[in-house]
């Protein structure tokens, strides 16, 4: 975790996590390296892998808004990808086939309207009882998904789905059918939406989440409404997963009922734990290593699972911090 | 001098499963005054306080305060209103900093949580009045510590700062010298003496010297109901009260 000592007006120390400078610049050489990658490598399969690990750690981001600042489990929230991948397909086939941005905006801006009603639901139980009607509500979505067959496609799923131009102010850049153009535009959605989210954590809303976070009922007793932040902090979580659904099914050109499965729930979980919660850009790493953990083993063994299984337990016993973790225990090994 | 009743609870009650935590008690808290809940263990008194603060839902009874029923507002209504409390065990934000607990709270009270696009150090009123009740707590030399690594007496005196924060009328303190040495709880009391003068006050504690010293006025609880109420002098020679304490070490100190 980057810690940072800075002096307030009262000549108060003030120790917050707010990140180094160190911090800062590590991330965005990692993203200046993301943006250099599908020049330097040729092969067209890597490029896509990196797009798709891209696209799950926009999820795992926004996983980690609930999970690691407000304290809230949501197994399904691949749910909420599904959804946006859903209404970001079926505008662009149905409504306006050359229409990226706003097919876009819709996939967000409807996600986000789908999760209100659920989140107003969840809010008003705590701990298990929340964890379990993500679960519930998540089912049902992949249920409505799987059997609306006039509408989703069924089985079959979205086919057909027209490739629209990526344009910038009325500027045609290129085919989002391209898989380098398609690439760039998942690492700018993906860098504006991080540089979003670490600023509204990093904001007095941010507090309020942890708060609620560190002690739901202290929170209550300071005044602060814990139900209607926790729905704002449900809310900005699904909207960003509907982001990701939109780019995500711009990428695949097709998406079916599988993505919304409760399997791919605890994968993006896994995600979460696997980089260190709580810390935003933990999970676009935990993202990367599960990932290609998973393209890696299933090529070697069709029963992936049970290693995957295998690593994330050694991982959640000796690392439970995750990979943010690990600066920790070097520093811990300095001072012993 | 007439000092405001601020908060009154009439024929309050709230049952478990049949047993009586709470009993019909009537209770009025007045402005500027330290106001004493003491009874053997068991009593109702942390009950009566949860009620009155609105983490247990009244079973019968109101609360009003300045005229307004609020039996059923919910807990940070109640806080936003200006009822503010501490726990009998340490309710405060283990992982946050004592800047950051006291922070969110004067946040909280003095508005900016939405402000998405300022950094969290950025509200300068939230800011002023975090210093100040730091300054005045005694906490400022400790302010970027975690919570958790305080000493247990400083994360008692920091869950009173972060009430403080949210500018309380009536401040409900449930034996907040609980744990604390002796030299601890000589500040402690110093200090809610001290706030006894600007706002209501109304102490659980157990310690009765400390009781005995600072409150203005007494309500003994025994077994969920009120029997008796006045000034330290007078419960300290009521017959009923000896009773209810009959065989207790605190009677020893009550008399003494």
């Amino acid at each position: 975790m980057n810690s940072v000592e800075t002096q307030a007006p009262g000549g108060v120390i003030i120790k917050t996590v707010t990140g180094s400078l160190t911090g800062k610049l590590i991330m965005l050489a990692v993203f200046v390296i993301l943006a250099i990658l599908p020049f330097v490598l040729p092969d067209k399969f890597w490029i896509r892998q990196v797009n798709q690990i891209m696209i799950y750690a926009l999820l795992a981001m926004s996983l980690d808004v609930l999970l690691g600042y407000t304290g809230l489990l949501s197994f399904m929230h691949n749910a909420y990808l599904g959804i946006g991948a859903y209404i970001t397909g079926l505008f662009l086939i149905h409504v306006a086939p050359e229409s990226l941005w706003l097919a876009m905006a819709v996939g967000a801006v409807c996600t986000t309207l789908i999760a209100l009603p659920v989140g107003w639901v969840q809010v008003r139980t705590g701990g298990l009882a929340f964890a379990l009607l993500t679960l519930a509500f998540g089912m049902m979505f992949y249920t409505v998904a799987w059997k609306w067959y006039d509408v989703t496609g069924g089985d079959d799923g979205l086919m057909g789905l027209p490739q629209p131009d990526i344009t910038l102010f009325g500027l045609k850049l290129a085919s989002s059918g391209d898989s380098t153009a398609m690439y760039m535009f998942t690492l700018a959605i993906l860098v504006m939406c991080f540089l979003f989210t670490w600023r509204v954590i990093h904001s007095p809303l941010g507090a309020v989440l942890e708060a609620i976070r560190e002690n739901e009922q202290r929170a209550a007793f300071v005044g602060i409404n814990v139900r209607a932040y926790k729905l704002i902090g449900w809310m900005l979580a699904c909207g960003l997963a509907g982001i990701a659904g939109s780019v995500y099914i711009l990428f695949r050109g097709y998406t079916g009922p599988g993505v919304m499965g409760a399997f791919e729930g605890a994968g993006v979980l896994m995600m979460v734990l696997l980089g260190g919660m709580g810390t935003l850009w933990g999970p676009l790493i935990g993202a990367a290593i599960f990932i290609i953990m998973k393209d890696q083993l299933s090529s070697f063994t069709e029963d992936w699972e049970i290693f995957v299984g295998i690593i994330v337990i050694l991982l959640v016993l000796f690392l439970p911090r995750g990979v943010a973790g690990l600066p920790d225990l070097f520093r811990r090994g300095k001072a012993e | 001098m007439s000092q405001a009743t601020l908060l009154t609870t009439k024929d309050l009650s709230k049952h478990f499963d049949g047993v009586m935590a709470v009993n019909l008690v009537n209770l009025e808290v007045t402005d500027q005054e330290v106001h004493s809940i003491i009874g053997p263990n068991g009593a109702g008194k942390t009950t009566l306080i949860n009620v009155i603060t609105g983490l247990l839902a009244a079973s019968e009874g109101s609360v009003t305060y300045q005229g307004q029923d609020i039996t059923t507002k919910p807990v940070h209504e109640r806080v936003r209103l200006g009822i503010c409390r501490t726990f009998q065990i340490t309710s405060i934000f283990m992982g946050l900093t004592v800047y950051e607990n006291v922070r969110i709270a004067a946040q909280s009270h003095l508005g900016g949580s939405l402000r998405i696009m300022s950094p969290r150090g950025g509200l300068k009123r939230v800011n002023a009045k975090t210093e100040q009740i730091l300054e005045r707590v005694g906490l400022t030399h400790v302010a970027g510590r975690q919570a958790e690594l305080l000493a247990h007496g400083d994360q008692r005196v920091l869950e009173v700062a972060i009430s403080l924060a949210s500018e309380p009328q009536v401040l409900l303190l449930d034996e907040p010298a609980a744990g604390m040495s002796p030299a601890e709880t000589d500040q402690m009391s110093e200090l809610i003496a001290a706030l006894g003068t600007e706002m209501a006050v109304l102490l659980v504690e157990h310690d009765m010297e400390v009781v005995m010293a600072i409150s203005q006025r007494i309500t003994v609880l025994h077994q969920g109901g009120v029997i008796a109420r006045g000034t330290p002098e007078e419960i300290a020679s009521d017959q009923q009260v000896r009773e209810a304490y009959l065989g207790g070490d605190d009677w020893a100190v009550l008399t003494a």
